[in-house]
């Protein structure tokens, strides 16, 4: 049988459940609705702005990359970023959106393959056999509200996802070092073009304490592997840097000290919710150190709680939740779109923890609160804000799977067995 | 070979569909308030001292600040609004900063004005006119006006969110010894543009002074409210599910 009469057979089959028919017009519904609002009235005022100008930019004036002037809004991500977005800023803007989302919506078609793949591979003994509840989670993936305002506003989220969950079915397919060095090379590109998976990075290594027999487990040189193949890229970024000082000062001045931070709006992360307190207030703060007090306090605690963790097989996946929690609660800017970095590897663990787990649960009401409710208290922030300006709803149900994901890490094994 | 043409002809129909509606729309601006309509604004906070030092003792003896001090309240009404192809401008009444609850006879009459297509201005722009360095009131839509103008250096429009005017100022940048310190502002404006948070930082983000608009929409306390007793009521449920559940297991 070959490719096309393969790929034919297999979209029969999805065809063939409801959920997946329904999943598939309701997004490519949110695909047209897209294009027309962006046309009727976000052209003017949406992120695919910064970087179509931002792949100019880097082509004929690199110095100027994070001159904000040249920008509606700040452009903040490393400047090899700039590269992915060359091809589109030399086509008209409008038809560079239009193929810039068709491209997005191409990424989620690969989104939802590799989320099969993941979760065939580590789907625990005692789940369903067949796909239907596979299929029922990818359809509620392809549901989700946040790939609306991905597509308006013309975001980068589904590049992430895709390189996030290529290097995570690297890590858990293939287990030789030079897979390892390419699956966190993947990783690292993830990074330089938006580094949510960024926090992700100390979790690469693989370290264990295993709290009932005293023993620590380091396996120095697979991590060793792990952690150069995720910086290489970034640190090309270092290259532009020296090349270019003034890349360094506007790269540091536009993520960490810049007035942005300040400003009042509906992030939901931890930071955010704090500064917007102090602005409300007017208590004095300094960004910088409230940043860095989240991540300490959160990311030290994730990071002890995946140390201590009571397993070892297909450990990465809580990995990769843990380091992205952590950015979406520690850096300012934490938007619902974002969410659709998190929901495929909340879907995941789903289907890694026991069918019938008492944890699923905090993680199954964190996924749909972000897939279909999150964008609602968006809309309910923008009612409340002269009052009550904080968005701390998603703040909570990421709590929440955080709080579950720990739990599970901490489960003792005979536990673990019982819930089986 | 029905699926690919298919496929061609999708590209080819959004290819021409933005080329057709590829051509730039000018935003007609207006005005978000009306004739006859108040505007309260309130002093929440004010540092006498911080802002002698930094603007000199005579900073609120005229102008915008005139009188300014914590817990007083100013007053505009407007009188008239003209719109044309070339100009927006609003004529409006003052009542300076007062700690009366009556208002009075008004101080003075004053007026605003914008350019209908922002670029018309000639250069750099900036509002050292004043002594806010941030007018009370833009055209609307609000985000769109502000974004379109060219401001000098000291400006930085955000208006992902809320429409947000990012003011800093360094030391000496205006005159020598003037302003005596860096400064920051930040001020947001609602839907209609109205300045509805002023505020205007120093050194680690302390706030000398703070003006808000003293207007809160219909729709703020209600849905509020509606919010506080959703979250209250489901805590509720989930509670006494959680303790039924635990009963049942006994």
């Amino acid at each position: 049988m070959n490719l096309k009469s393969k790929l034919t057979k297999r979209i029969k089959e999805l065809w063939e459940h409801k959920i997946f028919r329904y999943a598939l017009v309701l997004h490519s519904f949110y695909f047209i609705l897209s294009i027309v609002l962006f046309f009727m009235v976000y052209r003017e005022k949406n992120d695919f702005i910064i970087f179509y100008n931002v792949g100019d930019i880097f082509l004929n004036d690199i110095e100027n990359l994070y001159n904000q002037t040249y920008y509606l809004w700040d452009f903040r991500y490393f400047p090899l970023s700039a590269l992915f977005f060359i091809p589109f800023s030399i086509l008209s803007f409008e038809v560079a959106f239009v193929i810039f989302n068709v491209f997005n919506m191409f990424l989620n078609v690969l989104i939802c393959i590799i989320l099969y793949k993941i979760i065939v591979l580590v789907r625990m003994e005692d789940h369903e056999k067949d796909d239907k509840r596979v299929i029922l989670y990818i359809s509620i993936y392809l549901m989700g509200l946040p790939h609306v305002l991905n597509y308006i506003y013309g975001q980068i989220n589904l590049y992430i996802t895709f390189f996030i969950l290529l290097s995570l079915y690297i890590f858990l397919k293939f287990n030789t070092y030079k897979w390892q060095l390419l699956g966190s090379f993947i990783l690292g590109i993830s990074i330089i073009m938006k580094p949510t998976a960024f926090f992700l990075l100390p979790f690469l290594i693989i370290f264990n304490f295993n709290l009932e027999k005293k023993k620590l487990k380091f396996d120095f040189l697979r991590s060793l592997i792990r952690i150069i193949g995720a910086i290489t890229p970034i640190l090309l970024n270092f290259i532009l840097f020296l090349l270019y000082p003034p890349l360094w000062e506007g790269f540091i001045e536009s993520n960490f000290t810049g007035s942005n931070p300040i400003a009042l709006n509906f992030s939901f992360s931890i930071s955010k919710l704090i500064t917007n307190f102090c602005y409300f207030y007017n208590i004095p703060f300094n960004q910088l150190f409230v940043l860095i007090g989240v991540i300490v306090i959160v990311g030290a605690l994730g990071f002890i709680i995946f140390i201590l963790r009571r397993f070892e097989k297909n450990s990465i996946i809580y990995g990769y939740i843990f380091g992205i929690i952590i950015m979406l609660l520690a850096y300012f800017d934490s938007w619902d779109h974002h969410l659709l970095n998190i929901t495929p590897i909340l879907i995941i663990i789903i289907f890694n923890l026991p069918r019938h787990s008492k944890i699923t649960k905090p993680i199954k009401l964190s996924l749909f609160f972000f897939n279909f409710f999150d964008l609602a208290f968006v809309g309910i922030w923008y009612l409340i804000y002269p009052l009550f300006p904080y968005n701390f709803e998603s703040t909570f149900f990421l709590i929440l799977a955080f709080y579950g994901i720990s739990k599970y890490c901490l489960l003792r094994q005979s536990k673990k067995n019982k819930e089986v | 070979m029905k699926q690919k043409t298919f496929f061609f002809n999708f590209i080819l129909f959004f290819l021409l569909i933005s080329s057709i509606v590829s051509t730039v729309t000018a935003f007609e601006y207006r005005i978000g308030v009306r004739e006859d309509q108040e505007l309260i604004w309130k002093c929440n906070v004010c540092n006498k001292i911080n802002m002698d030092i930094i603007f000199g003792s005579d900073w609120d003896d005229s102008g915008i600040f005139n009188n300014l001090s914590q817990g007083k309240r100013m007053k505009w009404e407007i009188n008239s609004v003209t719109i044309n192809e070339t100009n927006i401008n609003i004529n409006f009444s003052i009542w300076e900063w007062t700690s009366e609850n009556i208002w009075g006879f008004k101080d003075n009459d004053s007026e605003l004005d914008y350019f209908s297509n922002q670029s018309d201005y000639s250069q750099k722009l900036n509002f050292s006119q004043y002594s806010s360095f941030v007018p009370f009131l833009f055209p609307v839509p609000v985000g769109e006006y502000m974004g379109g103008l060219s401001l000098n250096e000291w400006y930085d429009v955000d208006n992902r969110v809320l429409p947000t005017l990012n003011v800093e100022i360094r030391k000496d940048e205006i005159l020598p010894g003037f302003p005596s310190k860096d400064i920051q502002i930040i001020a947001i404006y609602n839907d209609h543009g109205i300045l509805n948070s002023y505020k205007l930082y120093i050194k680690s983000n302390v706030v000398i002074v703070d003006i808000s608009l003293d207007f809160l929409p219909f729709y703020v306390i209600p849905t509020l409210i509606g919010l506080t007793t959703i979250i209250s009521l489901s805590i509720i449920f989930y509670i006494v599910k959680k303790r039924k559940t635990r009963n049942i297991l006994k």
